[in-house]
């Protein structure tokens, strides 16, 4: 409604009507002063509310607002005057169901009160800025009752009393505690703060400082963050039932802080029950209220994780450089999976799958994987090893996982080309002996290594699968054609493959024995007949035989031999006893393969078709070998195998690495002249870390190496330094 | 003098609708006595009436249901109660014009700003 003008001038009317009676003002306030002592003695019943509203109303119309409010103030101070007096006379544990007590009657006055001064509350108030009715009721109350002497400092130590004897243990009246500390925010935060917040966090950092010192003593880690746990959530819950919802916060972070911060270091590494302990027995629950613990306090799972990762560190280091260990590279590998498995699980159980922990773990591995330089090697036997006999009856799932798991071993690994050269050789072996047991499994192995490495790794490998092909066919070829005469002579099954795709050793080849030889040579006539302008070369290495032998007591058995083998067994169709000299003399097998031959002809129980004078396990160079006559098997075919999947030998192993040091040369030139060629002028250090980077997917690259390669670029005129500043190289297109 | 609000002529309207609305009702007693009996939920739009039945404690206001105001006479108290329903009419979304004759106006005026209406 308007009119703001009319009502003003109404007002002043009204002014003269009480200039009539000079003792108005004090009359109303007689009144109105009753009122509030009948109030605060529960008696307000027989009040009429519209009188009191009434007078309030026309004391503040009639400008009598400050004397109303000065009078409320005495009132109300004199009241509470004789509230506190009550309070500080309750005894012991009434004290604070008295204060409660009177703060309920308190509010329930004041609030009355402000009802009827609701005038005086809603104009004379903000206009003369002065606390609104309900305001300065808590204020007067803040004042004289919780800040009295008297009533402070033991309002503060009965409540801290009350929550020391609930941490140990006794039962108390939380409703209280929920009503006085209510009162305390009602008074305003600060208030909640300074007269209970800030001692009561003090005190619960002394007293978990303690708590911590006692059970660090005597506890092992497990029992220790299991404690913690439970206080930590105590102090919680705690909070939800009667502290302010802003302590959560400040009282976990003492909690936090004194028992796990403070003791952090000293926990991790507790002997017997600290992280190490608790990784190696697969404690998942352990682990993961650590996690959750430690999680909460600046650094601390920086502090699980290193403990983790210097754990890992040197396990790994002690698993890829123990000798026992390295004697069984399938076992190795097996063995690195497995830990590999332990850890995943470990952080997804109990470590939320935490990113930087799985980073962690890939970093360990990376580092103690390629501390052993035959790593790559050993993974591709354990490759090796699966698809010769270890995927038989398992399902293709399965040997995805596993194919899966190599794969991330495979990803650690630096060395990346001297996997593949392992891996070239060991499926060169594979396919030429007919022995993989899933041709889709072998697929898939080069369909992974493809997308993790790119066409250029496995353009070989797949062109080995190609001559595998083709050489079937060429067989079904020459097999229709003239050239070969049927007869009772041996058959001959040749793969003829790419040089180059194939990881060809070049050995002299062996002295075959005449009746093979015929054979061989009308294969070639017909191959070369077919395809002009090629060469073939027998790889006598990589063969293998079916042999049919008599033995003493007229038993037939079907051997399954090695073409040398093959050609050491034929040797004894017309002796009885060879020394090792003739055999080598006669057939002209290299030394060590030699050697590996008769090992097995002649010293595998249940296989020994030959016998060695004299008997031990390992072949010397004058032992003397005679045919077994003995033989006995209770299989008709009998598989004579060369020790398979084998690791290799020093010598061997010196070998291949210097071809895989060779096959470097050029891929860090090309990498080289293409960085040269998009940038024309690059100063050395700058070179060296791009081809770095460029080639990490298959190699680091050694700086020295890198230089020399430079140099020779140089001397081809690809590169020249620069004439004024000789640390750049320029392009030379 | 006792008159109970529906023999007035004027106020029927009211008395009518007191009858329709379910609840409690209170009684406005006017300085000359007249009783206005209205709906409660009518009479709390006077923000002073509704502290006067909520207030704790129990004012006498709040036990007998009961208000007396002895300085707003019987024409203004009814054109009050008319204003409370027609108040409630308005928050509902009934959008009707509220009457008011000149020459009352001064004296509602007086007892708005007591009532905080």
């Amino acid at each position: 409604m308007s009119a703001q003008k009319k009502r003003t001038f109404k007002i002043e009317a009204f002014k003269h009507r009480v200039e009539l009676d000079p003792k108005y003002a004090e009359k109303t306030w007689k009144v109105l002063e009753h009122a509030i002592h009948e109030i605060y003695n529960h008696n307000a019943s027989g009040l009429s509310f519209e009188e009191l509203y009434r007078n309030a109303y026309n004391m503040v119309l009639h400008k009598y607002g400050e004397k109303l409010y000065s009078g409320l103030v005495t009132t109300l101070t004199w009241h509470l005057t004789e509230i506190a007096k009550s309070i500080e006379d309750a005894k012991g544990g009434l004290f604070l169901e008295e204060l409660n007590r009177k703060w309920g009657d308190h509010n329930k006055s004041l609030q009355m009160i402000r009802d009827i001064l609701m005038y005086m509350d809603r104009t004379f108030v903000p206009s003369s800025r002065k606390t609104p009715v309900h305001e300065l009721g808590l204020n007067l109350w803040r004042d004289i009752i919780i800040h009295s002497n008297k009533i402070q400092t033991r309002l503060l130590d009965t409540l801290l009393d009350l929550i020391h004897r609930e941490r140990i243990g006794e039962v108390i009246n939380r409703g209280l505690m929920r009503n006085v500390t209510k009162m305390l925010m009602d008074l305003g935060s600060f208030v909640y703060e300074e007269d209970f917040e800030k001692p009561f966090l003090e005190v619960s950092a002394s007293f978990y400082s303690g708590e911590s010192q006692q059970l660090i003593e005597c506890c092992d880690c497990g029992e220790y963050l299991r404690k913690a746990e439970r206080r930590l959530s105590e102090e919680m819950e705690r909070v939800s039932h009667y502290l302010d919802a802003s302590s959560e916060v400040k009282i976990t972070n003492v909690v936090e802080g004194e028992m796990i911060s403070n003791h952090m270091q000293r926990l991790v590494h507790m002997e017997n029950s600290g992280v190490v302990n608790m990784l190696v027995e697969d404690k998942y629950e352990d682990l993961s209220r650590m996690y959750n613990l430690f999680r909460r306090v600046p650094d601390g799972l920086s502090t699980i994780r290193d403990v983790m990762t210097s754990h890992l560190r040197d396990t790994g280091k002690q698993l890829v450089s123990d000798p026992e260990r390295l004697k069984d590279p399938v076992d190795f590998v097996q063995h690195l999976l497995d830990e590999k498995d332990k850890y995943d699980k470990i952080i997804s159980k109990a470590f939320n799958n935490d990113k930087t922990f799985q980073n962690a773990l890939n970093s360990s591995f990376e580092y103690f994987i390629n501390l052993n330089n035959r790593s790559p090697e050993f993974i591709s036997l354990y490759v090796d090893d699966k698809l010769r006999k270890g995927l038989k009856g398992v399902s293709e799932e399965d040997v995805e996982v596993i194919l899966d798991k190599v794969m991330m071993l495979f990803r650690y690994l630096q060395e990346k080309d001297v996997f593949e050269k392992y891996y070239k050789q060991h499926l060169a072996k594979r396919l030429l002996s007919g022995k993989t047991v899933s041709d889709d499994a072998e697929r898939s192995m080069i369909v992974k290594l493809k997308t993790e490495c790119g066409y250029q790794f496995t353009s070989k490998l797949e062109g080995m699968f190609t001559d595998m092909k083709t050489s079937i066919d060429t067989m079904q070829g020459f097999y229709a054609s003239p050239y070969c005469e049927i007869g009772d002579g041996p058959t001959l099954a040749v793969q003829v493959l790419t040089t180059g795709s194939w990881p060809t050793q070049p050995s002299a080849p062996c002295n075959l024995p005449a009746e093979i030889l015929g054979i061989c040579e009308r294969f070639r006539t017909y191959y070369l007949g077919t395809h002009t302008g090629r060469r073939l070369t027998w790889q006598t290495n990589m063969g293998t035989a079916d042999i049919r032998a008599i033995f003493g007591n007229g038993q037939k058995h079907e051997l399954n031999v090695s073409t040398y083998q093959m050609c050491i067994l034929m040797l004894f169709n017309s002796a009885d006893r060879l020394t090792y000299k003739e055999i080598e003399q006669a057939t002209e097998i290299p030394a060590p393969d030699l050697k590996r031959c008769l090992q097995s002809l002649a010293c595998v129980k249940g296989k020994n078709v030959l016998r060695k004078d004299p008997m031990s396990k390992d072949i010397a160079e004058d032992d003397a070998f005679h045919f077994n006559d003995k033989f006995m098997s209770k299989f008709i075919k009998v598989k004579i195998g060369t020790v398979a999947a084998q690791k290799e030998s020093e010598p061997e192993k010196q070998e291949t690495r210097q071809r895989v040091e060779e096959d470097r040369k050029p891929q860090i030139e090309a990498a080289i002249v293409r960085i040269m060629k998009s940038r024309k002028v690059l100063d050395h250090n700058t070179i060296v870390t791009e081809v770095t980077s460029q080639l990490q997917s298959r190699f680091l690259p050694n700086p020295v190496v890198i230089k020399k390669r430079i140099e020779s670029l140089i001397e081809r005129e690809f590169l020249e330094r620069d004439k004024t500043d000789r640390k750049l190289y320029r392009y030379l297109a | 003098m006792k008159l109970v609000s529906f023999a007035v002529g004027r106020s029927t309207c009211v008395q009518q609708r007191s009858r329709t609305m379910e609840g409690e009702t209170v009684k406005l007693i006017s300085a000359e006595g007249f009783e206005f009996v209205i709906d409660k939920k009518a009479a709390m739009v006077s923000q002073t009436i509704r502290n006067m039945l909520t207030s704790p404690g129990g004012f006498a206001e709040s036990q007998l249901g009961q208000v007396t105001f002895p300085e707003i006479s019987t024409p203004i108290l009814e054109k009050i109660c008319q204003y409370f329903y027609w108040s409630l009419d308005y928050a509902s979304g009934k959008e009707t014009e509220f009457h008011i004759e000149p020459e009352i106006t001064l004296e509602l005026m007086m007892a708005a700003n007591y009532l905080h209406t």
